[in-house]
């Protein structure tokens, strides 16, 4: 599903971002990418949706070399995706409805079919009562769900998720990564970044180690 | 729009205002130079005959005359004519005249120019064309008052196109800050927009369309607020002001200079916005 060949990504000159990374993550795969602040997880996954362009090396995601991607074919490939960050990224002035609505109205689906797939994704969530209601006005987790929501709307072949618990108490952490679970049962390969041992301790998958830009271990715990 | 009415509010107001003074300048403008097409019309050659013409004589000048691209239109004024006409000039001293007959006065042929000819170099150029007929010997057309009347429309367009150059580039600098901030507020909309898979096209084609329903407001609303200062405040000043200068009634802004402001005001949403969003919607970074 995705292969990751000698990539590598520096900001300044004398330091390096990432550092000849190479991996390959099977389909229907749930892997944790972790390391201390700084060892370049949310540059990896920001190379995964082709937010930034690495200096060397090649990404392929379902046999499509993305770093090679045209811009313009790029938002093709993130309708494939799903992205969730430890901020949320809701758009404050719409409603749960309408943030989550976005991804398929980009896409060009039907009104009737929007509306089926988004209260189906909510009320996955448990956010079926909410729909009416402005990011502002729900609590964190609710928000951090209504984000995997929108991300899962789409039933995205990868989900990448940067530290989607980071700002969230131990109770909602296990929530959220209880709706990562499914949506990985359903199929979806999901990629999460996250400094929380204790989080993989309790939902042991595939770990990638990253620190100072490389890849430090690999393993099955 | 409705979902950032503040935003939208200020963006609107900032161009209203903006284009406000583009029209408030504007309508100075177009009177002041209604005064000096009021003033050229007064330019006119006059050309004294040593002898009354013959009438095909008469004829084939005037139709040689007439036939210059600068001409507009060529009046004989015979002896009888002028004789009257310096009656008339003297008005109560008129007595002066008696026992005096048209004779002591010449024949003349005054000509006037055509719109665009209504400067010096323009009369110049009828003036040596006349000069090739031995019969037009003494030609008066005022070149000292010719003179400061080009100095006076030479300073007017240049203060005019300064003037009007700064503020416009003041307007465009304005409102092309004002649509900025108002999309730096709304960037992070953009930037999810661009996640879930938004073509640069669609995510900006709101924002282009909500700049130019703004700029078009905002055009129509510094039309509505000219207008008011026009007939509140500037239409009487200016009226006392020009007519003391020779023009008999001041105007508002002409249809088609209305119909620019609002083309103006939706074209700078328009570019605003999309200038703007050019440096806020980015696929990817490098």
């Amino acid at each position: 599903m995705i292969r990751i060949c000698n990539l590598s990504k520096s900001y300044q000159k004398d330091s390096a971002a990432l550092c000849d990374i190479n991996l390959a993550i099977g389909k229907g795969e749930f892997v944790y990418v972790t390391g201390p602040s700084g060892a370049g997880k949310s540059t990896l996954l920001r190379m995964l949706f082709c937010g930034e362009k690495p200096n060397r090396g090649q990404i392929l995601i379902n046999g499509r070399n993305v770093t090679r991607m045209r811009t313009s074919q790029i938002p093709y490939l993130r309708r494939q995706l799903g992205v969730v960050f430890q901020d949320f990224k809701l758009i404050k002035n719409r409603t749960l409805l309408e943030n989550v609505s976005f991804p398929l109205e980009v896409q060009g689906k039907k009104r009737h079919e929007v509306s089926k797939k988004v209260f189906q994704a909510l009320k996955m969530v448990g956010l079926e009562n909410h729909l009416k209601k402005y990011p502002l006005e729900i609590s964190g987790g609710e928000q951090q769900r209504a984000a995997i929501a929108r991300a899962l709307v789409v039933d995205p072949m990868v989900l990448l998720a940067d530290e989607p618990t980071g700002n969230l108490d131990d109770q909602t952490t296990q929530e959220i990564m209880e709706l990562f679970k499914i949506a990985n049962a359903r199929g979806t390969t999901v990629v999460m970044a996250t400094h929380n041992q204790e989080l993989i301790r309790r939902h042991p998958r595939r770990v990638i180690v990253l620190r100072q830009g490389r890849v430090v271990e690999d393993f099955m715990p | 729009m409705l979902q950032n009415p503040l935003l939208c509010i200020a963006a609107v107001g900032t161009m209203a205002v903006s284009l406000t003074i583009v029209a408030f300048f504007g309508v100075l403008f177009f009177n002041f130079e209604e005064l000096t097409t009021s003033w050229s019309r007064r330019i006119q050659i006059k050309t004294y005959l040593e002898k009354v013409p013959e009438e095909q004589a008469l004829k084939d000048w005037r139709q040689q005359i007439e036939s210059y691209p600068e001409v507009d239109s060529v009046l004989y004024v015979s002896r009888e004519e002028a004789f009257e006409r310096f009656r008339k000039r003297l008005g109560q001293n008129s007595d002066l005249l008696q026992g005096m007959n048209p004779s002591i006065l010449p024949a003349s042929l005054e000509i006037g120019l055509k719109e665009g000819y209504r400067h010096r170099k323009g009369v110049e150029a009828v003036v040596a064309k006349l000069k090739r007929n031995p019969h037009f010997s003494d030609m008066r057309f005022g070149r000292e008052w010719l003179e400061r009347f080009d100095s006076f429309v030479m300073l007017l367009k240049f203060s005019a196109a300064i003037l009007g150059g700064f503020l416009l580039f003041a307007t465009i600098f304005i409102v092309a800050n004002t649509i900025k901030l108002t999309l730096y507020a709304r960037r992070e909309e953009l930037e999810v927009m661009s996640l879930v898979g938004g073509t640069p096209a669609f995510i900006k084609m709101p924002y282009v369309i909500e700049g130019a329903a703004e700029g078009f407001l905002g055009g129509f609303l510094a039309l509505a607020a000219s207008y008011l200062i026009f007939s509140l405040f500037l239409e009487k000043s200016l009226v006392s002001l020009l007519l003391t200068m020779g023009v008999g009634q001041v105007s508002f802004l002409p249809p088609p200079f209305q119909l620019g402001l609002l083309v103006a005001g939706t074209a700078l949403g328009i570019l605003g916005s999309m200038t703007s969003l050019r440096k806020f919607v980015r696929i990817r970074y490098q």
